[in-house]
Protein backbone atom coordinates (compact mmCIF):
# COMPACT_ATOMS: atom_id res chain seq x y z
CA UNK A 1 0.00 0.00 0.00
CA UNK A 2 0.91 3.51 -0.86
CA UNK A 3 1.17 6.28 1.41
CA UNK A 4 1.85 9.71 1.08
CA UNK A 5 2.17 11.46 4.54
CA UNK A 6 2.53 15.03 5.65
CA UNK A 7 6.04 15.51 7.64
CA UNK A 8 6.74 18.50 9.51
CA UNK A 9 9.75 19.34 12.18
CA UNK A 10 9.52 22.15 13.53
CA UNK A 11 12.70 22.02 15.65
CA UNK A 12 14.76 20.99 12.75
CA UNK A 13 14.14 24.60 10.58
CA UNK A 14 12.94 22.52 7.51
CA UNK A 15 9.68 23.41 5.33
CA UNK A 16 6.85 20.79 5.83
CA UNK A 17 7.37 17.99 3.15
CA UNK A 18 4.96 15.03 2.09
CA UNK A 19 6.64 12.17 2.56
CA UNK A 20 5.92 8.62 0.61
CA UNK A 21 6.27 5.22 2.55
CA UNK A 22 5.30 1.99 0.60
CA UNK A 23 4.19 -1.14 2.95
CA UNK A 24 3.11 -4.54 2.64
CA UNK A 25 -0.92 -5.37 4.33
CA UNK A 26 -0.34 -7.73 7.00
CA UNK A 27 -3.13 -10.19 7.35
CA UNK A 28 -4.88 -8.56 10.38
CA UNK A 29 -4.66 -4.73 8.91
CA UNK A 30 -8.45 -3.54 8.71
CA UNK A 31 -8.19 0.10 9.47
CA UNK A 32 -5.91 2.95 8.58
CA UNK A 33 -4.61 3.33 11.90
CA UNK A 34 -3.63 -0.54 11.72
CA UNK A 35 -0.88 0.21 8.75
CA UNK A 36 0.23 3.97 10.89
CA UNK A 37 1.30 1.52 14.02
CA UNK A 38 3.29 -0.62 11.83
CA UNK A 39 4.63 2.25 9.51
CA UNK A 40 5.81 4.16 13.07
CA UNK A 41 7.34 0.40 13.92
CA UNK A 42 10.12 1.28 10.75
CA UNK A 43 9.70 5.53 10.70
CA UNK A 44 9.48 6.00 14.41
CA UNK A 45 10.08 9.68 13.95
CA UNK A 46 6.52 9.57 12.23
CA UNK A 47 4.01 11.59 14.44
CA UNK A 48 0.34 10.52 15.14
CA UNK A 49 -1.96 10.65 18.26
CA UNK A 50 -4.13 7.37 18.95
CA UNK A 51 -4.99 5.45 22.06
CA UNK A 52 -8.27 3.59 22.35
CA UNK A 53 -8.11 2.12 18.49
CA UNK A 54 -11.76 2.48 18.51
CA UNK A 55 -13.23 5.26 17.60
CA UNK A 56 -13.68 6.18 21.49
CA UNK A 57 -10.85 8.69 22.11
CA UNK A 58 -11.45 10.81 19.67
CA UNK A 59 -6.81 11.42 19.23
CA UNK A 60 -7.06 10.07 15.76
CA UNK A 61 -8.59 12.40 13.62
CA UNK A 62 -7.05 13.30 10.33
CA UNK A 63 -7.04 14.30 6.89
CA UNK A 64 -7.61 11.46 5.04
CA UNK A 65 -7.48 11.66 1.01
CA UNK A 66 -8.94 15.16 1.70
CA UNK A 67 -11.60 14.07 3.95
CA UNK A 68 -11.38 14.41 7.98
CA UNK A 69 -12.09 11.39 10.03
CA UNK A 70 -10.37 9.04 12.35
CA UNK A 71 -7.57 6.62 11.21
CA UNK A 72 -8.62 3.55 13.42
CA UNK A 73 -12.46 3.93 12.64
CA UNK A 74 -11.62 4.18 8.39
CA UNK A 75 -10.98 1.20 6.58
CA UNK A 76 -8.71 0.13 4.37
CA UNK A 77 -10.64 -1.03 2.04
CA UNK A 78 -12.34 1.91 1.27
CA UNK A 79 -9.16 3.38 0.77
CA UNK A 80 -7.87 5.07 -2.84
CA UNK A 81 -4.20 4.48 -3.22
CA UNK A 82 -1.87 6.40 -2.72
CA UNK A 83 -3.41 7.16 0.54
CA UNK A 84 -2.46 11.25 1.16
CA UNK A 85 -2.32 12.33 4.98
CA UNK A 86 -2.41 15.54 6.36
CA UNK A 87 -2.94 16.84 9.91
CA UNK A 88 -6.28 18.13 10.84
CA UNK A 89 -6.86 21.01 8.01
CA UNK A 90 -6.89 24.63 10.01
CA UNK A 91 -5.71 23.68 13.13
CA UNK A 92 -1.32 25.06 13.88
CA UNK A 93 0.61 21.87 13.74
CA UNK A 94 2.89 20.72 16.34
CA UNK A 95 4.59 17.97 14.64
CA UNK A 96 3.55 15.72 11.39
CA UNK A 97 -0.13 14.79 12.06
CA UNK A 98 -0.25 16.35 15.67
CA UNK A 99 -2.33 19.53 15.91
CA UNK A 100 -2.71 21.68 18.80
CA UNK A 101 -6.08 21.19 20.33
CA UNK A 102 -5.64 24.25 22.45
CA UNK A 103 -7.83 26.79 20.71
CA UNK A 104 -10.34 23.76 20.47
CA UNK A 105 -11.03 22.76 23.91
CA UNK A 106 -10.94 26.26 25.21
CA UNK A 107 -14.29 26.43 22.94
CA UNK A 108 -15.11 23.75 24.10
CA UNK A 109 -14.85 25.11 28.20
CA UNK A 110 -16.53 28.37 27.36
CA UNK A 111 -19.62 26.37 26.50
CA UNK A 112 -19.39 25.27 30.17
CA UNK A 113 -19.79 21.72 29.42
CA UNK A 114 -21.10 20.22 32.31
CA UNK A 115 -24.83 19.98 34.25
CA UNK A 116 -25.56 23.38 35.92
CA UNK A 117 -28.14 22.93 38.83
CA UNK A 118 -29.75 25.91 40.52
CA UNK A 119 -32.36 24.24 42.34
CA UNK A 120 -32.01 21.50 45.70
CA UNK A 121 -30.22 18.35 44.95
CA UNK A 122 -32.01 15.99 44.64
CA UNK A 123 -31.44 12.83 47.32
CA UNK A 124 -30.28 10.50 45.54
CA UNK A 125 -30.00 11.24 41.21
CA UNK A 126 -31.64 13.46 38.87
CA UNK A 127 -34.19 11.42 37.28
CA UNK A 128 -35.35 11.54 33.83
CA UNK A 129 -38.13 10.56 31.63
CA UNK A 130 -37.67 8.02 29.08
CA UNK A 131 -38.63 10.79 26.23
CA UNK A 132 -36.28 13.41 27.89
CA UNK A 133 -33.35 11.00 28.23
CA UNK A 134 -33.74 10.75 24.56
CA UNK A 135 -33.27 14.48 23.32
CA UNK A 136 -29.89 13.52 24.15
CA UNK A 137 -29.48 11.03 21.74
CA UNK A 138 -27.10 12.18 19.15
CA UNK A 139 -25.42 14.73 21.31
CA UNK A 140 -23.61 12.50 23.66
CA UNK A 141 -21.80 10.65 21.79
CA UNK A 142 -19.54 13.48 20.50
CA UNK A 143 -15.92 11.94 20.91
CA UNK A 144 -14.41 15.65 20.64
CA UNK A 145 -12.41 14.17 17.52
CA UNK A 146 -12.67 17.87 16.08
CA UNK A 147 -13.20 16.19 12.75
CA UNK A 148 -16.31 18.32 12.26
CA UNK A 149 -14.80 21.83 12.94
CA UNK A 150 -11.54 21.05 11.24
CA UNK A 151 -14.07 20.59 8.26
CA UNK A 152 -15.86 24.01 8.75
CA UNK A 153 -14.98 26.95 6.53
CA UNK A 154 -16.31 29.44 8.93
CA UNK A 155 -14.03 27.96 11.63
CA UNK A 156 -10.89 27.74 9.22
CA UNK A 157 -11.49 31.57 9.44
CA UNK A 158 -12.70 32.55 12.68
CA UNK A 159 -11.03 29.65 14.50
CA UNK A 160 -10.51 32.48 18.13
CA UNK A 161 -14.09 33.60 17.74
CA UNK A 162 -16.45 31.65 15.94
CA UNK A 163 -16.83 28.19 19.11
CA UNK A 164 -17.48 25.86 16.13
CA UNK A 165 -19.80 22.52 15.13
CA UNK A 166 -17.92 20.47 18.33
CA UNK A 167 -18.51 22.83 20.28
CA UNK A 168 -22.13 24.26 19.83
CA UNK A 169 -23.24 20.57 19.85
CA UNK A 170 -22.17 20.15 23.20
CA UNK A 171 -23.65 23.27 23.89
CA UNK A 172 -27.11 22.10 22.86
CA UNK A 173 -26.63 18.70 24.67
CA UNK A 174 -26.67 20.77 28.06
CA UNK A 175 -29.43 23.07 26.74
CA UNK A 176 -31.39 20.03 25.71
CA UNK A 177 -31.20 18.30 28.92
CA UNK A 178 -34.01 18.37 31.74
CA UNK A 179 -31.58 18.68 34.53
CA UNK A 180 -29.63 21.81 33.73
CA UNK A 181 -31.30 25.24 34.33
CA UNK A 182 -28.77 27.18 33.07
CA UNK A 183 -30.44 27.41 29.76
CA UNK A 184 -31.27 30.91 29.78
CA UNK A 185 -26.96 31.87 30.88
CA UNK A 186 -26.23 29.68 28.20
CA UNK A 187 -28.31 31.17 25.11
CA UNK A 188 -27.46 34.31 26.24
CA UNK A 189 -23.49 33.59 25.95
CA UNK A 190 -24.38 31.76 22.66
CA UNK A 191 -26.50 34.81 21.33
CA UNK A 192 -23.48 36.61 19.63
CA UNK A 193 -22.32 37.17 15.73
CA UNK A 194 -18.99 35.06 16.15
CA UNK A 195 -19.88 32.89 19.00
CA UNK A 196 -22.88 30.85 16.97
CA UNK A 197 -23.86 33.20 13.89
CA UNK A 198 -20.04 32.89 11.87
CA UNK A 199 -22.20 29.02 10.88
CA UNK A 200 -23.75 29.44 7.45
CA UNK A 201 -25.14 25.99 7.51
CA UNK A 202 -22.64 24.53 5.04
CA UNK A 203 -22.86 21.19 6.65
CA UNK A 204 -19.57 20.34 5.93
CA UNK A 205 -19.80 19.57 10.14
CA UNK A 206 -22.47 16.90 9.38
CA UNK A 207 -20.95 15.30 6.32
CA UNK A 208 -17.97 14.19 7.98
CA UNK A 209 -18.62 13.42 11.60
CA UNK A 210 -17.04 10.05 11.84
CA UNK A 211 -19.49 9.20 14.81
CA UNK A 212 -22.71 10.44 12.40
CA UNK A 213 -23.56 12.99 14.56
CA UNK A 214 -25.30 16.41 12.66
CA UNK A 215 -23.85 19.48 14.91
CA UNK A 216 -25.57 21.48 12.09
CA UNK A 217 -28.88 20.03 13.24
CA UNK A 218 -28.16 21.17 16.64
CA UNK A 219 -26.76 24.66 15.69
CA UNK A 220 -30.13 24.60 14.35
CA UNK A 221 -31.89 23.75 17.40
CA UNK A 222 -29.99 26.45 19.20
CA UNK A 223 -31.13 28.81 16.68
CA UNK A 224 -34.72 28.54 17.66
CA UNK A 225 -34.42 28.12 20.91
CA UNK A 226 -32.76 31.33 20.68
CA UNK A 227 -35.69 32.72 18.71
CA UNK A 228 -38.10 31.14 21.65
CA UNK A 229 -36.41 32.72 24.21
CA UNK A 230 -36.70 36.10 22.40
CA UNK A 231 -40.42 35.94 21.91
CA UNK B 1 -22.11 47.15 23.58
CA UNK B 2 -22.25 44.89 20.66
CA UNK B 3 -21.92 46.39 17.29
CA UNK B 4 -22.55 43.73 15.77
CA UNK B 5 -25.99 41.75 16.48
CA UNK B 6 -26.27 38.49 16.50
CA UNK B 7 -29.92 36.84 16.59
CA UNK B 8 -31.82 40.15 15.09
CA UNK B 9 -29.63 39.86 11.90
CA UNK B 10 -30.22 36.46 11.63
CA UNK B 11 -33.63 36.64 11.68
CA UNK B 12 -33.53 39.91 9.82
CA UNK B 13 -31.87 37.50 6.64
CA UNK B 14 -34.18 34.45 7.18
CA UNK B 15 -37.66 37.23 6.86
CA UNK B 16 -36.53 39.21 4.15
CA UNK B 17 -35.40 36.34 2.18
CA UNK B 18 -39.24 34.42 2.94
CA UNK B 19 -40.66 38.15 1.79
CA UNK B 20 -38.28 37.84 -1.53
CA UNK B 21 -39.90 34.52 -2.35
CA UNK B 22 -43.44 35.12 -1.41
CA UNK B 23 -42.99 38.60 -3.64
CA UNK B 24 -41.34 36.69 -6.69
CA UNK B 25 -44.15 34.06 -5.73
CA UNK B 26 -46.61 36.86 -6.35
CA UNK B 27 -44.88 38.64 -9.27
CA UNK B 28 -44.80 35.50 -11.20
CA UNK B 29 -48.22 35.15 -10.64
CA UNK B 30 -49.48 38.35 -11.78
CA UNK B 31 -47.54 38.34 -14.76
CA UNK B 32 -48.56 34.57 -15.68
CA UNK B 33 -52.22 35.13 -15.33
CA UNK B 34 -53.51 37.32 -17.59
CA UNK B 35 -53.59 38.99 -21.01
CA UNK B 36 -49.90 38.55 -22.92
CA UNK B 37 -46.86 40.32 -21.79
CA UNK B 38 -46.40 42.99 -24.39
CA UNK B 39 -44.99 46.84 -22.87
CA UNK B 40 -48.55 48.16 -22.34
CA UNK B 41 -49.40 45.34 -19.76
CA UNK B 42 -45.73 45.77 -18.40
CA UNK B 43 -46.56 49.48 -18.09
CA UNK B 44 -49.22 49.47 -16.83
CA UNK B 45 -48.59 46.97 -13.71
CA UNK B 46 -45.46 48.74 -12.78
CA UNK B 47 -47.28 51.61 -12.30
CA UNK B 48 -50.14 50.15 -10.76
CA UNK B 49 -50.51 50.71 -7.31
CA UNK B 50 -49.68 46.57 -6.38
CA UNK B 51 -47.47 46.85 -8.63
CA UNK B 52 -45.59 49.83 -7.15
CA UNK B 53 -46.04 48.55 -3.90
CA UNK B 54 -44.54 44.45 -4.83
CA UNK B 55 -41.28 46.41 -6.86
CA UNK B 56 -40.67 48.98 -3.80
CA UNK B 57 -40.96 46.15 -1.17
CA UNK B 58 -38.95 43.95 -3.36
CA UNK B 59 -36.02 45.87 -3.48
CA UNK B 60 -36.03 46.71 -0.24
CA UNK B 61 -36.31 43.45 1.28
CA UNK B 62 -33.87 42.56 -1.44
CA UNK B 63 -31.32 45.22 0.53
CA UNK B 64 -31.42 43.80 4.16
CA UNK B 65 -31.30 40.66 2.47
CA UNK B 66 -27.64 41.83 1.06
CA UNK B 67 -26.61 44.13 4.11
CA UNK B 68 -26.94 41.00 6.25
CA UNK B 69 -24.88 38.80 3.41
CA UNK B 70 -22.62 41.93 3.27
CA UNK B 71 -22.05 42.44 6.64
CA UNK B 72 -21.07 38.39 6.89
CA UNK B 73 -18.56 39.38 4.57
CA UNK B 74 -17.07 42.01 5.90
CA UNK B 75 -17.03 40.16 9.53
CA UNK B 76 -15.00 37.42 7.90
CA UNK B 77 -12.64 39.01 5.39
CA UNK B 78 -12.03 42.82 7.19
CA UNK B 79 -10.57 42.75 9.80
CA UNK B 80 -9.93 46.38 10.84
CA UNK B 81 -12.39 48.39 12.21
CA UNK B 82 -11.45 51.33 10.59
CA UNK B 83 -11.59 49.54 7.24
CA UNK B 84 -14.98 47.75 8.32
CA UNK B 85 -16.49 50.40 9.25
CA UNK B 86 -15.46 52.54 5.71
CA UNK B 87 -17.03 49.12 3.56
CA UNK B 88 -19.81 48.80 5.83
CA UNK B 89 -20.37 52.60 5.48
CA UNK B 90 -20.27 52.46 1.66
CA UNK B 91 -22.24 49.46 1.42
CA UNK B 92 -25.45 50.58 3.34
CA UNK B 93 -25.18 53.99 1.33
CA UNK B 94 -25.44 51.89 -1.53
CA UNK B 95 -28.01 49.75 -0.71
CA UNK B 96 -30.34 53.04 0.67
CA UNK B 97 -30.11 55.12 -2.03
CA UNK B 98 -31.06 52.07 -4.35
CA UNK B 99 -34.54 51.66 -2.33
CA UNK B 100 -34.90 55.24 -2.16
CA UNK B 101 -34.16 55.59 -6.12
CA UNK B 102 -36.60 52.59 -6.41
CA UNK B 103 -39.42 53.67 -4.16
CA UNK B 104 -39.23 57.59 -5.98
CA UNK B 105 -39.00 56.74 -9.58
CA UNK B 106 -42.03 53.85 -8.61
CA UNK B 107 -44.20 56.95 -6.83
CA UNK B 108 -43.62 59.57 -10.29
CA UNK B 109 -45.08 56.98 -12.40
CA UNK B 110 -47.85 55.67 -10.51
CA UNK B 111 -50.69 56.11 -12.94
CA UNK B 112 -53.36 58.50 -11.29
CA UNK B 113 -56.38 55.65 -11.55
CA UNK B 114 -55.93 52.75 -9.47
S1 LIG C 1 -19.51 16.10 16.44
FE1 LIG C 1 -18.59 14.31 15.49
S2 LIG C 1 -16.87 15.13 14.31
FE2 LIG C 1 -17.47 16.69 15.74
S3 LIG C 1 -16.11 16.41 17.49
FE3 LIG C 1 -18.02 15.30 17.91
S4 LIG C 1 -17.65 13.23 17.19
FE4 LIG C 1 -16.05 14.50 16.31
S1 LIG D 1 -23.12 23.83 9.27
FE1 LIG D 1 -22.16 25.51 10.35
S2 LIG D 1 -20.82 24.56 11.80
FE2 LIG D 1 -21.34 22.98 10.27
S3 LIG D 1 -19.69 23.08 8.75
FE3 LIG D 1 -21.31 24.43 8.14
S4 LIG D 1 -20.78 26.47 8.90
FE4 LIG D 1 -19.59 24.94 10.00
S1 LIG E 1 -7.67 5.91 18.41
FE1 LIG E 1 -9.27 6.56 19.71
S2 LIG E 1 -10.71 7.35 18.29
FE2 LIG E 1 -9.21 6.52 16.99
Amino acid sequence: MHISIYRYDPDSGENPRMQDYAIELAPGDRKLLDVLMRLKDVDDSLSFRRSCREGVCGSDGMNINGRNGLACMTSLSALKEPVVLHPLPGFPVIRDLVVDMTQFFAHYHAIKPYLIDDGTPPEREHLQTPEQRERLDGLYECILCACCSAFCPSYWWNPDKFIGPAGLLQAYRFIADSRDTGTVERLAFLDDVYRLYRCRTIMNCTEVCPKGLSPSHAIERIRLELVRASS
Amino acid sequence: MKVFLGQRAWLVQRASALTLLLLVALGAALLLLGPALNHERWHALATSAHGAVIIVLFFAALSLHGWVGARDIVLDYVPSTAARLSVLSIVAAILFAVVIRVALTMAAHLSPVS
